[in-house]
């Protein structure tokens, strides 16, 4: 793939400043397993145990509990078509090391985008500075860590011609045109990146990952009657150029321009308390405003979230179970292995209507003394790892998802969301509704769309009265997460849910006053 | 305005070099970017730092324009030697673009008239600023919140963040242009005990270019414990029709929905309710919007824009009528328009005579509104809608505060809304923007 050439970037690299960091006697020392971690950070930058014992022991020269590396590499490249040509591309390289030095919930942080000695021991240095100890001398012994792989990669991005993507981009325009003469404008875009970190940790472990990423959008404009309207689809999550096919393709268009078409007939509901049906998938977004964030150890290590006290409370009705995981194949939010060395796993939050774990990484589950859940993660090196969700959704329940509507009798169905956000103290929330039904004697009716959505977390929690069988993960590969200024890519999902009532929105208040 | 520092001099050279091989290796035009920037962070909470974040950055930007085929990259790596093989990357990946005869870099005409008035984007005496006084800044802050906040206080974060940044952009067809800015940011975030389990957070975070413009540090921590305490109690109201005053520091998020729709980008691609509505009224009498990059300053305050085109103090909505759009290079060719700028320096909207308060006492029933939370604004139709958080009153009397609501409206009818501005425009932000009062708007509740 010849837009972002990593090999020719990193054969560059390694004769220049990789030399000096690159000695051949050092090989014999790898520890990385090459089956199952790799060992591209050494091969490639010279990056071996000794460099790495080296960093850790500055990073704790002047004490601390523990300290950690975290290398990445990765490149990104993003293809833009408009008016029906592929005629923009973008890439961004992005090279560095951040290191950590962490002394009870007080944390230093340094990092570097060059990879010499010299540049990354002032790093560890400024992460030291957390502390004013004096260190005794350490000496680590590190260990590669073997993970689950929940994005396996037949085909790395680099691999592939650069022109391949192309044809994707220009068969979603085709598409959407030809799906509606009604359709006035279309622009698509495939992102596609592939990360690779090398995590180094000073209790021993020594991990390795290459996540591939990237999504396929179509964004469409439809016309009627002097009346426009416009919708956005995507399709992606940690995968490889292999997920893209003619059935991708077909699905993003045809979603885009329905969800297009449709808002022509689109009313607004009564603004107020109502019941809300929350349709499966992609409405997942509002277990993750309204109680993921909630849930995330330092809000409630730091007793700023409305959650601080709820452990092994009842906090929702008994047929509620919510998990957060990171081993979910190819959804945006997996991890084989999160940003400070803990496997990729799942995690129970809510049991039953129990509240039974928060979202630690080593900080707060130091705090809690309970064991990391693999939750640590980060933007990128210029940044330290902080609790974040991976894929969070709610299980099934029982009843079938029409039953849940007709249960609702009077209120609306939410089919797409976006824009959704917390405030963790009080749990209050918004999310904003860009494609929906309203609910009329138990039936689905005129179309809805542009309403924001707001209630209360935990309230919500225990409003959800009715649950659908029908579990279902969002698929997108372009949802991001904002916490302290970092994004990174999540996923979540809900079965068809019915919450007692939430407040919508709206210029037209009960009654028919606008 | 003075280039005189090493990075400048290091990347004209560069940016020479990149233009050189770029040309050699192919390229009919080019644009380089080149920036650094070093930064300090540091937050306390519980009267001890919790992170100290110190780091430089830099990044290398190359746009290449071969036969109206167009491709960007960026890399943080400055070496020659590996250099070489990026700016070949770039031109490959233009190479297979499909031809845009739009795509070009733009006519050098509009490179000049460049402002040469100092603009004081950068502070002389940042680099004075030492690790003890960061220290002290952060923990001033965190000791005026505790004092205020009193027993409520359940946490609070202060802290103090600075960074001297500078750039060199140049391109083949003429375009220099070199910037060294600086800013200092401080304020803290405080969570507060409510009723039951609501643990309401309310912050305050004020940044200036020059770091004696930062207000008092002591006033910075009550101001972030006073905005916390009055999220106390917070409840919904009814759903009803009713004025409404965003306050100052808000008033931004609302005005995007009407700056998106403005883009040219938005307009050729039919995704703007405004395209057919220059010159024409979208808003009450009291409604003016300028864009100033002149202050002197100021945030948002620049010599020129992404394109090169020296910025310019525009009026681009007077007295409810729409003047000019957003329009850059490209998007200007596409729609056989003259450019004017794509991007936004500082927005103005002329302060009026009095404050806030003295509104409200001469209000009914009327919400003060000081925070929001999630929505949108749909572009294309002009509907928005997005969560409140504020304060209720009656006859200038404190009611409640007010949480867990909803304010929607179209942007054709809102701004039509507009009945007054207040004096104090928020001078922290590049959106300098006073509170406004604006008449007969539904907020959703209950």
């Amino acid at each position: 793939m010849k837009p972002l050439s990593r090999r020719k970037f990193i054969q560059n690299a390694a004769l220049a400043g990789g030399a000096m960091l690159f000695l051949p006697e050092l090989e014999a020392s790898m520890l990385l397993d090459k089956q199952t971690s790799g060992n591209y950070f050494l091969k490639e930058f010279g990056i071996d145990q000794n460099l790495c014992q080296k960093l850790l022991a500055k990073a704790l020269s002047k004490g601390g509990d523990f300290a950690d590396l975290y290398f990445e590499y990765s490149v990104m490249n993003y293809l833009g078509l408009e008016d029906g040509k592929v005629n923009r591309s973008y890439g961004d390289i992005s090279l560095g090391v951040g290191i950590r030095t962490v002394k009870g919930d007080q944390i230093g942080y340094g990092f570097t985008q060059e990879l010499t000695e010299a540049s990354m021991i002032s790093a560890a240095a400024t992460a030291a500075t957390i502390c004013d100890l004096k260190a005794a001398p350490v000496r680590l012994s590190l260990n590669p860590l073997k993970t689950g792989n929940y994005y396996p990669v037949a085909i790395n991005y680099d691999g592939i011609p650069a022109n391949s993507k192309l044809p994707v981009l220009q068969s979603i325009n085709q598409k959407c045109f030809s799906l509606s003469p009604e359709v006035v404008k279309v622009s698509a875009g495939f992102l596609s990146s592939a990360k690779r970190i090398l995590v180094v940790t000073s209790d021993g472990v020594m991990a390795e990952d290459l996540i591939p990423h990237g999504f396929v959008y179509a964004s469409v404009a439809a016309e009627r009657n002097g009346k426009r309207e416009q919708s956005f689809y995507n399709l992606g999550g940690h995968r490889d150029f292999s997920f893209y096919t003619d059935d991708v393709v077909d699905k993003v268009a045809t979603k885009a321009v329905n969800n297009a078409l449709i808002q022509f007939d689109a009313v607004q509901p009564p603004a107020g308390e109502i019941p809300v049906v929350l349709g499966p998938g992609v409405t997942g977004i509002l277990l993750h405003e309204a109680i993921g964030h909630g849930m995330e150890a330092d809000f409630n290590r730091k007793k700023t979230s409305t959650f601080s006290n709820m452990i092994g409370k009842k906090v929702a009705e008994p047929f509620v179970t919510i998990i957060d995981d990171g081993t979910n194949m190819n959804l945006a939010g997996s991890l084989n292995v999160d940003d400070e060395g803990t496997p990729g796993q799942k995690t129970v939050l809510v049991e039953n209507g129990i509240l039974t774990s928060y979202l630690h990484d080593k900080i707060s589950a130091k705090h809690y003394g309970v064991e990391p859940t693999g939750n640590g993660r980060r933007q990128d090196f210029q940044n330290y790892p902080i609790p974040r969700m991976r894929n969070t959704y709610m299980l099934g329940g029982t009843a079938n998802p029409e039953d849940v509507i007709k249960q609702a009798g009077n209120g609306i169905y939410v089919e797409d969301v976006s824009n959704g956000q917390v405030k963790i103290g009080e749990g209050d929330f918004a999310f904003y509704v860009s494609r929906g039904r309203m609910i009329e004697n138990g039936k689905l009716t005129a179309p809805i769309k542009d309403v924001n959505i707001m209630g209360n977390g935990p309230k919500m929690l225990t409003n959800i009265i009715m649950l659908a069988n029908n579990l279902e993960m969002d698929y997108g590969g372009a949802g991001q997460c904002g916490k302290n200024n970092q994004g990174v890519p999540v996923s979540f999902g809900l079965p068809t849910c019915l919450v007692k009532s939430l407040t919508v929105g709206g210029t037209q208040q009960k009654g028919g006053q606008s | 305005m003075s280039y005189e520092n090493n990075n400048q001099n290091e990347f004209q050279e560069l940016a020479d070099w990149v233009i050189d091989q770029t040309k050699k290796a192919g390229a009919k035009d080019c644009k380089v970017n080149l920036s650094k920037r070093r930064f300090v962070e540091i937050n306390y909470r519980d009267r001890k730092p919790e992170v100290i974040k110190e780091a430089t950055t830099q990044g290398l930007n190359l746009q290449v324009f071969i036969n109206n085929r167009y491709a960007s990259q960026s890399t943080p790596d400055f070496r020659k030697s590996t250099l070489a093989g990026f700016i070949a990357d770039v031109i490959e990946s233009a190479k297979i673009m499909e031809e845009d005869p739009f795509r070009t870099l733009p006519d050098p005409k509009y490179y000049a008239g460049r402002s040469t008035s100092d603009l004081q984007l950068a502070d002389p005496t940042h680099s004075d600023l030492t690790p003890e006084e960061r220290h002290i800044m952060a923990k001033k802050v965190e000791e005026g919140c505790m004092k205020q906040g009193g027993s409520k206080v359940i946490s609070i974060e202060a802290g103090e963040y600075d960074d001297t940044s500078d750039e060199f952009v140049k391109s083949s067809n003429g375009f220099v242009g070199a910037n060294r800015t600086t800013q200092c940011w401080t304020g803290a975030t405080m969570t507060a005990q409510d009723e039951g389990d609501r643990r309401p957070s309310g912050y305050h975070w004020v940044g200036c270019r020059y770091r004696a413009d930062l207000p008092s540090l002591d006033e910075v921590g009550e101001i972030a414990a006073r905005r916390t305490l009055d999220l106390l109690g917070g409840k919904k109201i009814q759903t009803e029709t009713l004025p409404v005053i965003i306050e100052n520091r808000g008033v931004g998020r609302v005005l995007g929905g009407l700056q998106d729709p403005m883009w040219a980008g938005n307009i050729q691609q039919k995704r703007s309710f405004l395209a057919d509505k220059k010159g024409q009224t979208i808003g009450s009498k009291l409604f003016t919007i300028q864009d100033d990059p002149f202050l002197p300053r100021a945030l948002g305050s620049k010599y020129y824009d992404g394109d090169g085109f020296p910025t310019k103090k525009r009026n681009l909505i007077t007295e409810g009528t729409l003047n000019e759009f957003l329009v850059d290079w490209y998007y200007s060719r596409k729609l056989g328009w003259e450019p004017t700028s794509g991007s936004i320096s500082n927005l103005i909207i002329p302060p009026g005579n009095r404050s806030v308060e003295e509104i409200i006492k001469d209000m009914d029933r009327c919400l003060l509104i000081t925070d929001f939370i999630g929505g949108n604004s749909n572009s294309t139709t002009g509907d928005f809608s997005v969560g409140i958080i504020g304060k209720l009153y009656n006859k200038g009397q404190f009611v409640q505060n007010v949480a867990e609501m909803n304010m929607a409206d179209n942007h054709l009818k809102f701004w039509n809304k507009l009945v007054e501005v207040a004096n104090d425009p928020w001078i922290y932000s590049s959106a300098r923007l006073p509170s406004l009062v604006f008449d007969g708007v539904v907020v959703s509740g209950i």
